[in-house]
């Protein structure tokens, strides 16, 4: 290249771009970093939290002795003292003894330690974690020797089948009785209410109700009375623990959801345990104020909100942007409309939990109680937050993505398109729902992408609108009518922040958070790949070439 | 400042068919908005089963004119005409005609070709199938009558399943005329037809509009004088949105009447 054939570089750096792309770089970068940073600081708290630690006995120097797990270690300066020093939290468990599940220690103070192989690591039913060393067992009366693992863990697991059954038998058998017995006096109140108290209706449907009555009730006793001897039975299977201090406490068996020999745990045996607490955690109920067990529910709910949420603001956004793009007169009481749209999406959110809660909940639902279930007043049935009305709030705050969505995805629909069709004699409804629908699918689909991570990652204006911290129920369950949209339910997102900041044990919570964020940013990504799959087949069809 | 252009009366010496007339224009104006005004008293009649061809510098009011036809110029917000057109005894302007029913009666063929976003067969069936016809048989056979008419079924009848847009542009362009005359219209209006295409596709449509006279009535837009020339019947001229002379294609090109037209056509046009 000749320098009479080109033309001078510019002298001034500004004129050649390249700060301004090294600019644009570094925000790509930034972003990046923070996406990612994000990403890892989850993925690898949430995955690393149930992997079994090690627990080590420590004897102070002053003659006393613990055991726990090590979390973490941090230098400190203590009180009275110049010089700084370091110390160790340890996981100690035994609440019930100890009164804190952790506690700091002093490396100063440390004495000696070491990590036996005969501490065991037991995860309670109540009271968190027991650290100690089995001593003895026993069932029915008779004794068992904990080294025989393999009789112990048969027992042990016998002893779990029985309290699964007790379970089913309170939530499942007893409370369906409960439920017919509530059905029964609410179908009283609703012929009182209908046709007054005393009348003669009401008296023979009360006489013909208590026939039925007396045997609910009796079937009621019968069921109470094999809970107690499954109670009974239950209270006769107990293993004898001995904590670092020499204390010795008996543990039902039942009671003990995992136990494991933290020193002696092969990496099979700790791949065991990893797997068996994910499990625990993705289909039990949670525990211990939700900072145990695990986060069934609230998947659930948050599955159950998303779709329901998707199948609420699909039809509403795409039937609002089709009348908005292809029906109304362009002008300007549409372009109001559209500013007012797009508007809507920058409202905070918590305004819309507000007029959730205050129209859908206390107006509407108020008076679908005062018309439809009034025979259970004052206990709201949908006067009050719930699946319906919290998927209701979120497809009103995501419906604005979903209309500006649409109506790009219409517009990009080629105007000589649409005129091949009307031309062919087709009606206006006919073009659209043969020539531009299908051809704004994956657009539309986008819009509803985009809202459904909106409303899945929601968390505010739910805790308004029917998000409760422990819920007793799933919304869809197998009593009638099956679909309870009326009920309140368990959000992951929620249960995050409750579980990291509203609970006692911020120590003990804290790992959880992880895990659960991990686990909402998962279910997120699930949901958007199975849309992103959907839109994917939907493009290939307009791409030309096969179908 | 120019000189404001004045314009005598059209001068008419049309071809008569042996059909009468299929479409009858009288003092029709349109306005695309309170000032612009794109069509100024135009007149003429249509000879049915004749190819009448629209000629006249860009922006003079052809497609306006052709689209007024079949109201597609509906489509647009603060349109107003004036006169009448008249169609087998119904005014198409008036307020009780069925559009759908007339946009089923003229077919029509746009300047670039838009077939739509679904396999060859649906296509050409299209019209068909949003008048809910599901007789496979009758679809089929209405496909091949129609690809047979637009010269392209020997080149589609094995890949009628595929997308009609991995066609190439001059297939694509005759599968539009098959769709548009599936359905067996009366009318077919054709807005630059071959614009798109190269000499050897151009050839095979007009081959193909030639053989379609007598059966279909035929109005095309043209910017090709040679085409104008070599199949059209009749030759409307217009000029800033007024028509200027109307008569049979020979005598429009061999002895034009009006200067203007004589200036288009020499191309002594400015
Ligand atoms: N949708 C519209 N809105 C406003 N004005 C329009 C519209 N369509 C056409 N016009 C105007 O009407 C006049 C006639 O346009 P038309 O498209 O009929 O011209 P044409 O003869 O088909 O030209 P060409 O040969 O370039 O296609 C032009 O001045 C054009 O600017
Ligand atoms: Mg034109």
């Amino acid at each position: 290249m000749s320098a009479s054939a080109t033309r001078a570089r510019p002298p001034d750096l500004a004129a050649g771009g390249e700060p301004f792309l090294f600019g644009l770089g570094g925000a790509l970068l930034a972003g990046l970093f923070m996406i990612l940073g994000v990403l890892a600081l989850i993925l690898w708290n949430g995955a690393a939290t149930f992997w079994p630690r090690p627990i080590e006995r420590v004897e102070l120097r002053s003659g006393h002795t613990l055991a726990g797990e090590p979390i973490r270690s941090e230098r400190f300066r203590p009180a009275g003292s110049a010089a700084e020093s370091r110390r160790t939290l340890y996981r100690v468990g035994n609440y019930d003894l100890y009164g804190d599940e952790f506690r700091w220690v002093d490396e100063a103070e440390i004495g000696r330690r070491d990590r036996p192989g005969d501490l065991v690591l037991i995860e309670r039913l109540e009271w968190g974690v027991f650290i100690g060393r089995l001593v003895g067992a026993e069932t029915a009366g008779r004794a068992l020797d904990p080294a025989d693992a393999e009789a112990f863990a048969a027992v042990h697991a016998e002893a779990r089948r029985r309290w699964r059954g007790m379970r089913a038998l309170e939530r499942d058998a007893i409370a369906e009785v409960n439920r017919r017995i509530e059905r029964e006096r609410l179908d009283l109140r609703r012929l009182e209410l209908r046709h007054g108290a005393g009348s003669a209706i009401v008296r023979a449907a009360a006489d013909a109700a208590e026939s039925r009555l007396v045997h609910w009730r009796a079937e009621h006793g019968r069921l109470s009375e094999r809970l107690e001897r499954l109670r009974s039975e239950d209270a006769r299977d107990t293993a004898r623990v001995v904590e670092s201090g020499g204390r010795e406490v008996a543990l039902k068996l039942s009671a003990i959801v995992r136990f494991y020999p933290a020193n002696a745990l092969g990496p099979l045996g700790a791949i065991r345990v990893y797997l068996s607490r994910w499990a625990e955690f993705l289909s039990e109920e949670p525990r211990e104020a939700n900072t145990e067990g695990g986060v069934w529910p609230a998947i659930f709910g948050t599955l159950a909100m998303t779709v329901l949420l998707s199948l609420l603001v699909a039809p509403l956004g795409v039937m609002t942007a089709l009348y908005l793009r292809e029906y109304a007169r362009q002008g300007r009481a549409v372009a109001a409309v559209r500013i007012a749209v797009n508007n809507l999406a920058g409202v905070p959110s918590i305004v819309y939990g507000v007029f959730g809660l205050g129209f859908f909940a206390y107006l509407a639902g108020g008076t679908i109680d005062a018309l439809g279930f009034a025979e259970s007043l004052p206990n709201p049935t949908f006067g009050t937050g719930g699946l319906l009305w919290a998927s209701l709030t979120l497809a009103m705050l995501t419906v604005p993505v979903v209309i500006v969505a649409t109506e790009e995805a219409l517009a990009s629909v080629p105007r000589s398109m649409r005129e091949g069709s009307l031309a062919c004699g087709a009606s206006q409804w006919q073009t659209i729902r043969r020539i531009v629908l299908p051809r704004a699918m994956p657009g539309i689909l986008t819009g509803l992408i985009l809202a459904m991570a909106r409303g899945a990652g929601e968390v505010a204006p739910l805790m308004l609108t029917g998000v409760v911290k422990l819920a007793p129920e799933l919304p869809i369950d197998a009593s009638f009518p099956y679909l309870h949209l009326e009920r309140s339910f368990m959000h992951l997102g929620f249960h995050i922040f409750d579980v990291g900041f509203q609970s006692r044990n911020s120590e003990a919570a804290k790992p959880m958070v992880f895990v659960a964020a991990l686990v909402l940013i998962l279910l997120v990504a699930a949901l958007n790949a199975l849309a992103i799959l959907i839109r994917a087949r939907l493009a290939a069809r307009f791409r030309g070439g096969q179908f | 400042m120019t000189a404001i252009p004045t314009f005598e009366p059209t001068l008419y010496h049309v071809k008569r068919g042996e059909q009468g007339t299929a479409l009858d224009i009288a003092g029709f104006s349109l306005w695309y908005g309170p000032a612009a005004r794109a069509l100024h008293d135009v007149a003429l009649a249509v000879e049915a089963g004749l190819v009448t061809a629209l000629i006249g510098p860009s922006g003079c009011g052809k497609s306006t004119l052709l689209r007024s036809l079949n109201r597609m110029n509906d489509l647009i917000d603060g349109l107003r005409t004036e006169g009448r057109i008249r169609f087998q005894d119904q005014d198409i302007y008036h307020p009780d005609t069925d559009v759908i029913a007339l946009r089923k009666r003229m077919g029509m063929v746009f300047q670039k070709p838009n077939p739509f976003p679904m396999s060859i067969f649906e296509n050409v069936v299209y019209p068909l199938r949003i008048d809910g016809v599901r007789d496979k048989g009758r679809l089929a056979e209405t496909a091949e009558r129609a690809l047979s008419g637009a010269a392209l079924w020997d080149e589609v009848k094995d890949r009628l399943e595929d997308s009609a847009l991995g066609l190439s542009g001059g297939q694509q362009q005759r599968l539009c005329i098959a769709r548009a005359i599936a359905a067996e219209p009366d009318v077919l209006l054709m807005d630059e037809p071959c614009s798109a295409l190269d000499p050897i596709a151009t050839a095979r449509i007009e081959e193909l509009i030639d053989g379609l006279r007598g059966r279909y009535t035929i109005v095309m837009v043209t910017h090709n004088m040679q085409q104008a020339a070599r199949v059209s019947d009749n030759t409307a001229f217009m000029y800033l949105g007024r028509l200027i002379e109307y008569g049979d294609t020979e005598t429009v090109f061999t002895n034009p009447k009006r200067p203007r037209t004589t200036d288009y056509i020499t191309g002594r046009f400015g």
